[in-house]
């Protein structure tokens, strides 16, 4: 090592960022192991040290997973994207079963005598399953965790509903249009209307009762109805999703949607 | 005691049903800042206690403030939680999560603003309950104990006001036990602290101030002072069974220590009186169902 330091007239050069470029980098070299040379620039203490927590921060945070980019990608807040991707096993489980039940409804429309009826009587339910799971004690395994902070309650449950909604909105779409029969854009969302207020009315029973058993029992009404209306013979099933029919939907999802957000403002 | 106390909580006439059976009866309690110790036997209505002032159970019946703020109100319920640390019974977490991970993920749910302020408050409790080297690990990879601490520093977030413990030290080794009880100690200076648990050591070491349930009734709400000079006069050692159907237990020396609710023993007989330690005074209290009789003890 040499015996030569920086002089105060290089250290102050060096500061003020006007040492050339050959003299800098030997500054920048010799200043790396020589502390009263260093001692000899000023430094802002507090700067310094929010660049080290920056530093460490940035080595530290935790890596997005491909869900929460491509939430945070499309516009969400960081925070919102973090907790739309951290969604429970079960939920994950629920978009795997949800794509094969979907697969089985196509067969069946391909394959079967009637067998669009698959579709028609499970699309309006599996959003609705969905929503069962994902919020509460069953479907998350840190809810009692996650139960008493200050985002729990209905600001979490939309938010998990909405997590829900959009890939199974999606996928049933999806499917919809590979049905045999579709040929306009009607077609393929002719089951919107009855899924939505489905889980209107199953998010609204929710205050009452866990929001799984509520889900339940509006699933299972659903699908008893429909039965039913099969049965009887006397009216295709399909007429539930005839234009006239939609807008009855229309009109139960609009006073399930004010009676939730009344019930959101009362409480 | 409760009179000098300063009212973090109040509870008065607090019930709590689940169906037709009462797991909550009538509870009075006001406590302030400190650590107080929960005690009572499984099902004696702990869990319900703590998770009704963790505004995760509401109250049949009764009133309850938390903070000075109610907590059967939606918008004072959600500022409770602000200011609310909760360590439940047997946590879980996603498995596939890393601890700085969950961390966060609870932080955005606590409201913790701010990315860069938000990891800095991650950091921090995982350096006070140890697990900093550990934060890149996978939930699924930490023992039972790392797991337990990491629910702990999830309710350390924040600075709570309340701090609520339940079982906190359950698969806690003994220098983490210590650990903890340093940690509780300083927090306990500024904030209100419940434990709940069966380890009266911690107890011991932790609270001044101590609430026994019994069938979801306060059957004891004071000092750990006053619960030990109710049990002074009540517990014997000496060689020997003592018969007579008392409860005792054979210590390492080969002697009994005998405890008796009632009446004291006998003059005359080869036992003689000890200081009680909480653990007694705890036995006698709830009626030492626990203990085998003496008869049992050869």
């Amino acid at each position: 090592m040499s015996g030569w330091h920086l002089t105060p007239a290089q250290a102050h050069d060096y500061a003020a960022r006007r040492s050339d470029e050959i003299t800098a980098m030997s500054v920048e070299a010799h200043l790396m192991h020589c502390a009263p040379c260093r001692s000899l620039l000023p430094a802002d203490e507090s700067w310094l040290a929010d660049g080290w927590a920056s530093l460490r921060d940035v080595v530290d945070r935790p890596r997005r997973g491909p869900v929460e980019t491509v939430l945070a990608s499309v516009g969400l807040r960081a925070e919102t994207a973090k907790l739309l991707a951290a969604t429970p096993r079960l939920y994950q489980a629920w978009l795997g079963s949800t794509v094969v039940v979907l697969a089985a409804a196509l067969f069946a429309a391909y394959l079967l005598p009637r067998g669009s009826l698959m579709f028609f009587f499970l699309a309006p339910v599996v959003p609705l399953v969905g929503v069962a799971l994902a919020y509460g004690r069953g479907g998350d395994p840190a809810h009692t965790l996650a139960s008493v902070t200050p985002m729990a309650g209905q600001r979490l449950l939309f938010l998990r509903t909405c997590a829900v909604l959009v890939p199974a909105l999606l996928l049933c779409t999806g499917a919809a249009l590979l049905l045999p029969h579709t040929t306009t854009a009607w077609d393929a969302v002719f089951w919107l209307l009855p899924s939505l207020t489905l889980v209107a009315g199953s998010l609204l029973l929710g205050n009452w009762i866990h929001l799984s058993a509520a889900s339940g029992i509006v699933g299972v009404l659903w699908l008893a109805v429909l039965g039913l209306v099969s049965l009887s013979g006397q009216t295709v099933p399909v007429g539930v999703f005839a234009p006239q029919a939609q807008a009855c939907w229309g009109v139960a999802l609009a006073v399930l949607a004010g009676m939730l957000l009344l019930r959101v403002r009362m409480a | 005691m409760t009179t000098a106390l300063t009212g973090r909580v109040h509870l008065s006439g607090v019930t709590r049903r689940y169906g037709t059976r009462t797991a909550l009866d009538g509870v009075d309690l006001e406590l302030g800042p400190g650590v107080t110790g929960l005690l009572g036997r499984n099902g004696a209505g702990k869990t319900t206690l703590m998770r009704c002032l963790a505004t995760d159970l509401d109250a049949t019946s009764g009133r309850m403030r938390l903070l000075g703020l109610d907590p059967s109100r939606a918008p004072e319920r959600t500022d409770i939680r602000r200011r609310l640390g909760y360590l439940p019974q047997n946590p879980d977490f996603y498995p596939h999560f890393t601890a700085f991970a969950l961390l966060d993920y609870m932080a955005v749910l606590k409201e913790l603003g701010g990315r860069r302020a938000r990891h800095d408050e991650v950091r921090r409790v995982l350096r006070q309950v140890g697990l900093y080297d550990r934060r890149h690990s996978r939930v699924r990879r930490l023992s039972g104990g790392m797991r337990q601490r990491l629910a702990l520093a999830s309710a350390l977030m924040g600075d709570p006001d309340l701090l609520l413990l339940d079982e906190p030290t359950v698969g806690l080794d003994p220098e983490q036990r210590i650990r903890f009880r340093n940690l509780v100690s300083r927090l306990a200076v500024d904030s209100t602290v419940v434990l709940s648990t069966h380890q009266i050591e911690d107890v011991a070491a932790l609270c001044g101030h101590i609430v026994c349930l019994d069938g979801g009734r306060v059957v004891f709400d004071g000092a750990p002072g006053d619960l030990l000079a109710r049990a002074r006069g009540h517990v014997w050692e000496g060689p020997g069974d003592p018969g007579s159907g008392l409860t005792s237990w054979r210590l390492p020396d080969g002697r009994h220590r005998v405890l008796t609710p009632g009446s004291p023993l006998p003059p005359g007989t080869a036992f003689r009186a000890v200081e009680p330690t909480l653990e007694d005074a705890y036995l006698l209290l709830v009626g030492v169902s626990g203990a085998e009789p003496a008869e049992a003890v050869r």
